[in-house]
């Protein structure tokens, strides 16, 4: 980063006061905005006029910091203390931070680590960071973060995100449609197919809500009452803010205004054999159909194309499954044969599409009891996601490359 | 009705019974509710079978156990209102002893209050009743079925109470039989089942299970039984406090770091392991969260404490204080509380027959 921190225009000022034009950021953004200027920098190391503009640019940088946190001092700085520091915590921060830090040691010029200023500015950053890291970790040891009633933790999905943000973007290449059906708020019930043997379908669906609709809601999937016996992913999902399937809960979301999804084909659905793909399984019990009367909330069909291909299930193992006290346990071409490796799915073309909402407001709030119409409207659902997916499927050239 | 409502809280020399009979002298009502109680002056007779360590001014104490054949006569005798029952053997291990204590002992009480024609019971229960279940609801209502762990004690031994009183409230339609359960109770003085978990020098959690938790605060929960003693509300209610942390922030806020267990290890060892677990395992993988709708709305309570206000105050002030009761044999004698009730018979009588100046 140092090059161009020149002495004469070091980035600390002894009468450098936090401005109060600025408004304060996020401390995340703050940390992500650093890592891209020393990408930045890379690019003008020879252009004077680029090094100015970097220099303002780290020092509104440095303002931000005091205008955000004016308490904060960075301890003082002595070349020793710094070589501590830096042995201590390069492992304990963002992977893709140190490696920053790394590469533009790299690139340095030798001269610039003779200068103090560039080690000055080093120092206050890392110290900073560094603080930004740990207060994050005492705050989850002492309990100083909230949860909704649900257990949705904002701040466990940014642990989570880069990994599925990977899988969505460029992994499945996922393609959607028709996110104008989705309302900006209030209540909605998203019904989709299900299948996978793994419930990828739900974490992509709730990503392309998240991060393709205007106003980037949180989607909360309801699931099977098995997944709470396993470890790991029951707390997973309760953290993501989701819930298991029962009609109570899908109502009381629905009251909260929230936009709930639902996969009425259960585990029927996730552990599909390859040859029945695309093939719907039966929709439940009309319970999905009975949450949303009960609340007027509209049924949003949702088909999801491509999540269907990407385990090759050719087996349904019942013993196993019934000894190990699993629903189903999936023979795949790769599982459980290569183990562990087993699981990585396949990279299929996915696509979503969000169909027209079926309002639900007409029949009046008593109408959940009407089993003709639970049924008619369990049925109408289904056959419009079936459609959906069968006009995709006719659309579609291969299967990886859509 | 009397113009004096006569209140008989059983176990008055225990914890509970102690704090809510207190209460009830203090007539500090709580600050919610409707405006005029179903009850005017009262008169609080405490039953229990030592007396209290700790003597309360005011109380009209009776040495005497709920299971004494002669009950019904102290009931009809004292011309009993309302009978706030809070005698609960809540140790984790099953024992006889102990079932019948809490389920004969009340069921005994509730035959006698249905002969006596007792106008009002309370009774104190617990949201363990739900069972933690994998399928249970994300917020538990009052007509969720009762598929708490019957081998486990003070659970199974409330199941069959409560199995019990919905049988019971179809036999004695008139009776106003008001239920409350609370979650796990927190707080400075109490010794309950969370207290003594978070006070253990090593926490076990079960690896990779983060259920959500409920708490009440130990003022809360006597609080709710006066109101409840006030006020008539017939039925069962969730009582419980704001806001469901996780288990880990749970743990966090009582200022206690845990040791997760592999479960399948924990659930192998578990008859073994049975004492050291505080609670029954089920308890600490799936969540059991009670909804609150109907304590707000019919009820008419508000916990003054949420969750984290009593499990930060829990961190603060934790200190032990081990208690337990025991029980002297003389207390189940018949012949003896015939002669009390006797001795109490003819200083009324004599009370009556002295002019008032």
């Amino acid at each position: 980063m140092s090059n161009e921190l020149t002495p004469e225009e070091g980035i600390f000022p002894a009468d450098l006061q936090p401005t109060n034009s600025e408004e304060p950021v996020e401390v995340g953004d703050f940390v992500e905005t650093m890592t891209e200027d020393f990408n930045d920098q890379s690019v003008g190391v020879s252009e004077q006029a680029s090094k100015e503009e970097l220099i303002i640019e780290l020092n509104r940088l440095v303002d931000r910091i005091r205008a955000y946190d004016p308490d904060y001092q960075a301890p003082q700085f002595s070349p020793r203390g710094w070589l501590e520091m830096l042995g201590e915590n390069v492992q304990h921060m963002a992977p893709e931070f140190s490696q920053k830090i790394y590469e533009k040691a790299k690139g340095a010029f030798s001269s610039d680590f003779f200068d103090p200023d560039t080690w000055k500015g080093l120092w206050f950053m890392l110290n900073y960071t560094v603080e930004y890291q740990t207060d994050f970790f005492k705050r989850r040891l002492t309990g100083e973060y909230e949860v909704d009633e649900w257990g949705y933790d904002p701040e466990f999905i940014g642990l989570f995100k880069p990994f599925f943000d990977f899988m969505y973007k460029k992994y499945w290449r996922v393609q959607t449609s028709g996110m104008e059906n989705i309302p900006d708020v209030g209540r909605a019930l998203l019904v989709s197919n299900h299948s996978g043997q793994l419930p990828f379908d739900g974490a992509m669906i709730g990503l392309a809500v998240m991060d393709e609709h205007p106003c980037s809601r949180l989607v909360r999937s309801l699931y099977a009452s098995w997944f709470p016996t396993l470890p790991f992913i029951s707390t997973f999902l309760v953290k993501m803010g989701q819930a298991t399937a029962s009609e109570e809960n899908g109502v009381r979301l629905l009251e909260q205004e929230q936009l709930v999804s639902v996969f009425p084909e259960g585990i029927k659905g996730v552990g599909k054999l390859y040859k029945d793909r695309y093939q719907l399984a039966r929709f439940g019990r009309g319970g999905f159909v009975r949450m949303a009367l009960r609340t007027q909330a509209p049924i949003i069909p949702v088909s999801v194309v491509g999540a269907e291909e990407i385990y090759i299930s050719i087996y349904n193992a019942r013993l196993i499954a019934r000894l190990i006290g699993f629903p189903f346990f999936p023979i795949t071409i790769t599982w459980p044969w290569f183990g562990l490796f087993g699981l990585v799915p396949l990279p299929t073309k996915w696509t979503i599409d969000f169909g027209e909402p079926i309002p639900t407001d007409e029949y009046g709030p008593d109408a959940y009891n009407n089993l003709n119409l639970v049924s008619q409207l369990t049925n109408q659902t289904r056959n419009i996601i079936q459609d959906n997916i069968r006009s995709r499927l006719a659309e579609r050239r291969s299967i990886f490359t859509g | 009705m009397a113009d004096k409502s006569v209140v008989l809280v059983t176990g008055v020399s225990k914890y509970w019974g102690a704090l809510v009979a207190k209460q009830l002298l203090d007539r500090s009502l709580p600050q919610l509710g409707d405006p005029k109680p179903a009850m005017g002056i009262l008169q609080v007779i405490g039953v229990d079978t030592e007396p209290p360590k700790v003597e309360i001014k005011g109380l009209d104490f009776i040495q005497a156990d709920v299971r004494n054949p002669n009950f019904l006569e102290l009931l009809k005798t004292e011309q009993v209102d309302t009978v706030c029952h809070l005698v609960l053997d809540e140790d984790s291990r099953p024992g006889e002893t102990a079932f019948d204590l809490n389920v004969m002992g009340t069921m005994t009480l509730l035959g006698a209050c249905a002969e006596a024609g007792i106008r009002k019971v309370v009774l104190r229960s617990s949201t363990t009743v739900y069972g933690a279940k994998a399928s249970n609801p994300a917020f538990i209502t009052e007509k969720h079925p009762l598929q708490g762990d019957k081998k486990h004690g003070a659970t199974g031994h409330l199941v069959e109470i409560e199995t019990f009183c919905s049988g019971f409230r179809r036999q004695v339609p008139d009776m106003i039989l008001t239920i409350l359960r609370f979650p796990g109770v927190i707080g400075p003085h109490v010794d309950s089942g969370l207290t003594r978990y978070l006070k253990q020098p090593i926490i076990p959690t079960l690896l990779g299970f983060n259920p959500l938790t409920q708490v009440i605060h130990e003022d809360d929960v006597v609080a709710a039984l006066v109101h409840a003693v006030f006020y008539d509300k017939p039925g069962a209610f969730n009582v419980a406090a704001e806001g469901n942390p996780p288990l880990s922030k749970l743990l966090a806020l009582a200022g206690r770091s845990s040791v997760p267990v592999l479960h399948w290890l924990a659930y192998w060892s578990d008859p073994l392991m049975r004492n050291h677990w505080p609670v029954d395992l089920d308890y600490l993988r799936y969540s059991w969260v009670a909804d609150l709708t109907q304590m707000r709305t019919e009820l008419g309570f508000v916990p003054q404490y949420t969750a984290e206000e009593s499990l930060r105050e829990f961190a603060g002030a934790q200190r032990l204080g081990k208690y337990k009761s025991q029980e002297p044999v003389s207390a189940k004698d018949e012949e003896l509380l015939k002669d009390t009730l006797e001795r109490r018979r003819r200083m009324k009588e004599q009370q009556a027959a002295t002019p008032v100046d």
